[in-house]
């Protein structure tokens, strides 16, 4: 096992550099001058200020030798100096990346529990009330586009009958509690504050819903299926003659079973939500990795490109990476070979 | 047997439920922090009713102001900020020796200055010093006005242009400003009250933040990460917090040298759209909204929690034709009788109507409504049959296809693919094929300087209060922008309009009528250039909860934080 991870392992920063540099090159094919974000539209016809900022900014220089500078102090950890937020790469994304996982895990949880709950309840209740009402729950959470349910379940839950909270990650007129870990409820109730702890999960609960009513439905449904396919299998015969009872063949042998396909599902699944979960981030004006990409690409901030391209990268492969390691471990067969 | 874990499973559900409804229930409204967004009062507040003085606590705390705004800051340092919100924080902030009255945009008022004078022929310009103090309590001497001044011009970044022109900047004692300029200059009073003119305590800034401010600012400044985390202003404010995408935090300067700031805190919060800045105002959780659309103004007008008025701005929608432009429909705009019948074929207020719901003004020149040199000025009219003969004279009645890339945007409660499709149907009455091409920003930059663009849709807001900053970048005048993109970009040869820049240097050194006189020429040659046909002079919404005061539109500095108070 140790060797089948270290040789994992290896490849990720080859891997890595691919990324990069596929990035650093599409970034710069694209037509547009990442000086007008810089120096604004007004100005981009003044000599003196557009040289300025080309040499501030390392514009000026070849772009192989961009390159080879953005290679050597990545080595070095160093990301670049965001064009338009000014900061280091590294700490945009350290103030984003703990909000984006807050709400990657959260809406997992809604997702992927709720989606392999429902999968359950529907493979035990083939072709009853129960399971057409969650194949219709989980069809119409995966059909609906995101920005459409977090518009509307904004406009309804909180303009009009105010049961949930506004958009943000903090009531207004709160600070946030002391950084610790960077997620605001467990930031909260490291800080002893329980009822901001409370304020902020009940301000996550509406985009993790959204983000996660999306994906319940492929995680259902696959369930569902695997559940149902190893209900005729023999083992589970065996283990009913056996007098067994129904909860536990549910749980001990068929839902382990039908988990693992699942797996694979769920550890992609978070990849996602944690690179791509853009609209939910806008409209809940949640601000994670998400919205720093889309705002990074419309201005042509290189660096910042860079960055989430690279951050992207590395989520993919370690979600695989994770992925495949549960797969060994919930499937003998596989850790044996 | 089945149905025990379809039980188990359902409990589970049930109990994941039960808990969301609890965390729902136990957290109940959660802005009871606020204390005070429950609101009441007079809806029908107008600007012209409100009181233009600056707000003051007056000896009462009260809540903590929350603005909301789709925010565009590209940065925090006084030298490099260059954004409409820039123009907010940096008012709040950093105060400038003189301001403009927010109900007359023609009158500067005192603000770090006590007096200002300039000679006869505006090259020397005279400040004496209030005795005003910084945040940290040292005064505001003749020598942070130099050094603030001095660095702006230096680091060469976006607002340098403010002190183009000028010779020296002398401190005669510790609460005189002399400035000189090569030419005549009679735009520095307006400009002196833009905020990127705001003064830094410079002894705090070149010992904590190493900040440069002679030549060598240009290319070794390196401050900007400091001043995003700080603030050294003698303003009403100061900086408490900035995160991009988030929040812009401000909190009372305690030893404010002009008064009590009326808020303990300030908080602009990034909310992207118009709807959500709605439902934001609407629920209480914000005092001020910024960019409610004007499509939406039905949806609060008349309630009786908030107070909403409309006010004129000096923002201002146009389109553009480049008679250089290398795009399909650039040889045919060569002609000024196609681009006079472009001209009247627009329907000005049928754009009006669909753009902004009627909210606006129709403009004549560049030189936007309220601006010196705009009164006198004919607006723009449709007129078909007068387009359809220029056609037909040009000889043009089967008309031509005309690209017209532009940025796709939405400013100013205007969207632009609404805009250009109303354009698209006006033209299409003489027979021009408008093909739509809408880019991202930095693609439209790129393409208009490099060969220019047949027609394109731009917007503009002013800097400073001033209208040389109008021929400056609209003119046909050797280095302008607009001369040279109107040539077809860097791949053209730029168009020049040789009475314009004798006409921009008369104004700069003329006062009063005279000085109107002069913009009010350079206005109609721009008319007469036939390269820009502004289409919308919007109006603004200014919605906030009803006991908020002093929510004015600022021609200089956008939303002037000092005025804002709780009535």
């Amino acid at each position: 096992m140790k060797r089948y991870i270290l040789g994992r392992l290896t490849v990720v920063p080859i891997l890595l550099i691919g990324i990069v540099t596929v990035a650093f090159c599409v970034s710069r094919l694209i037509p547009s001058d990442p000086l007008a974000s810089i120096v604004g539209e007004r100005q981009m016809n003044n000599e003196e200020i557009v040289n300025a900022a080309k040499q501030r900014w390392g514009l000026d220089k070849s772009v192989p030798r961009q390159y080879v500078l953005y290679l050597e102090n990545l080595v070095r950890g160093d990301l670049g100096t965001s064009f338009r937020t000014k900061q280091s790469v590294v700490a945009d994304l350290g103030e984003r990346i703990p909000a984006t996982l807050e709400l990657a895990v959260a809406a997992m949880l809604f997702g992927g529990l709720g989606g392999v709950v429902l999968g359950a309840v529907s493979a035990s209740k083939k072709n009853k009330p129960a399971d057409h009402i969650s194949r219709i729950f989980s069809l119409v959470g995966s059909s609906l586009p995101v920005f459409w349910t977090g518009l509307a379940l904004l406009f309804l839950l909180y303009a009009r009958l105010g049961w949930f909270p506004g958009p943000g990650r903090l009531p207004p007129r709160t600070r946030p509690p002391d950084h610790v870990t960077g997620l605001y409820t467990v930031d909260a109730l490291l800080a002893g504050n329980p009822k901001l702890a409370l304020q902020t999960l009940h301000r996550l609960l509406l985009p993790a819903f959204v983000l996660g009513w999306a994906i319940m439905g492929s995680v259902s449904r696959l369930v569902r299926a695997s559940m149902l396919d190893e209900l005729h299998a023999d083992y589970v015969r065996t283990a009913r003659a056996k007098g067994l009872r129904n909860a536990t063949v549910m749980r001990v042998h068929v839902l382990r079973n039908a988990m693992l396909p699942v797996l694979t599902i769920l550890g992609f699944a978070f990849a996602s939500l944690l690179t791509g979960a853009v609209l939910t981030e806008t409209i809940f004006e949640w601000n994670g990795v998400g919205s720093y990409a889309v705002a990074a690409t419309r201005s042509l901030d290189y660096p910042a490109i860079n960055g989430v391209c690279l951050f992207g990268g590395l989520v993919f492969l370690l979600a695989n990476l994770v992925t495949d390691l549960l797969y060994a471990l919930a499937d003998p067969k596989i850790r044996l070979s | 047997m089945g149905s025990s874990t379809g039980r188990a499973s359902g409990r589970g559900l049930v109990a994941a439920l039960a808990t969301v409804a609890l965390i729902a229930a136990s957290c109940g409204s959660d802005d009871d922090s606020s204390g005070g967004t429950t609101v009441v009062g007079d809806s029908s507040n107008t600007t012209a009713g409100v009181d233009s003085t600056p707000a003051s606590a007056g000896g009462t705390d009260v809540r903590e102001l929350v603005v909301a705004r789709d925010m565009d800051v590209n940065s925090l340092d006084p030298a490099r900020a260059y954004c409409d919100t820039c123009q907010i924080y940096l008012t709040a902030v950093y105060e400038t020796l003189i301001t403009v009255d927010p109900s007359d945009l023609s009158q500067q008022i005192p603000r770090l200055a006590t007096s200002w004078e300039a000679n006869d022929d505006n090259t020397v310009f005279t400040f004496a010093l209030a005795d005003a103090t910084f945040a940290d309590g040292s005064p505001v001497e003749a020598k942070d006005v130099k050094w603030s001044w001095e660095r702006l011009s230096n680091v060469k970044a976006s607002a340098s242009y403010l002190m183009d022109g000028y010779s020296s900047i002398e401190t005669p004692d510790e609460k005189t400003v002399v400035v000189t300029f090569e030419a005549p200059n009679s735009a520095f009073l307006p400009i002196v009250s833009a905020p990127y003119m705001g003064v830094s305590n410079s002894d705090e800034a070149i010992a904590q933040a190493s900040a440069l401010a002679d030549e060598t600012a240009e290319t070794d400044d390196s401050a900007e990460p400091f001043f995003l985390e700080n603030s050294l202003g003698s303003g009403p404010y100061q900086l408490e917090s900035y995160t991009e995408g988030d929040a812009l935090v401000l909190v009372r300067n305690d030893n404010y040298w002009n008064g009590t700031p009326q808020f303990p805190m300030v908080t602009i919060k990034q909310v992207k759209d118009s709807a959500s800045q709605l439902q934001q105002l609407q629920a209480g959780d914000v005092d001020i909204a910024m960019q409610i659309s004007l499509d939406s103004l039905s949806q609060i007008e008349g309630d009786p929690n908030l107070n909403v008025s409309t006010t004129d701005s000096y923002n201002f929608v146009y389109i553009a034709v480049s008679p250089g432009a290398q795009g399909p429909g650039g040889a045919e705009l060569q002609d000024p009788m196609v681009r006079e019948a472009i001209k009247l074929a627009v329907d000005y207020t049928g754009i009006l109507d669909v753009t902004v719901a009627g909210n606006g003004k129709l403009q004549a020149s560049p030189i936007p409504n309220g601006f010196d040199g705009s009164a006198d000025l004919a607006l723009p009219a449709q007129d078909l049959d007068k387009a359809t003969a220029l056609m037909a004279e040009a000889g043009l009645t089967d008309g031509f296809t005309l690209d017209a890339m532009y940025p796709k945007v939405n400013v100013y409660g205007v969207d632009f693919d609404v805009m250009m499709q109303k354009v698209q149907q006006d033209l299409k009455k003489i027979n021009i094929e408008v093909n739509l091409q809408p880019v991202e920003f930095p693609q439209w930059i790129d393409a208009i300087n490099a060969e220019g663009i047949p027609l394109t849709a731009v917007y503009f807001a002013p800097d400073h209060t001033d209208s040389s900053q109008y021929p400056g970048y609209f003119g046909m005048i050797d280095g302008s922008p607009w001369s040279v993109r109107a040539g077809g970009g860097a791949a053209g040869a730029p168009i020049v309009n040789e009475k314009e820049a004798p006409l921009l240097s008369k104004a700069l050194a003329s006062s009063g009528a005279a000085k109107t006189a002069a913009y009010t020429e350079l206005g109609q040659e721009m008319i007469n250039d036939l390269i820009f046909f502004p289409l919308v002079n919007p109006q603004l919404v200014l919605a906030s909860q009803a006991d908020v005061t002093g929510n004015l539109y600022s021609g200089c500095c956008n939303l002037d934080l000092s005025f804002v108070g709780i009535g």
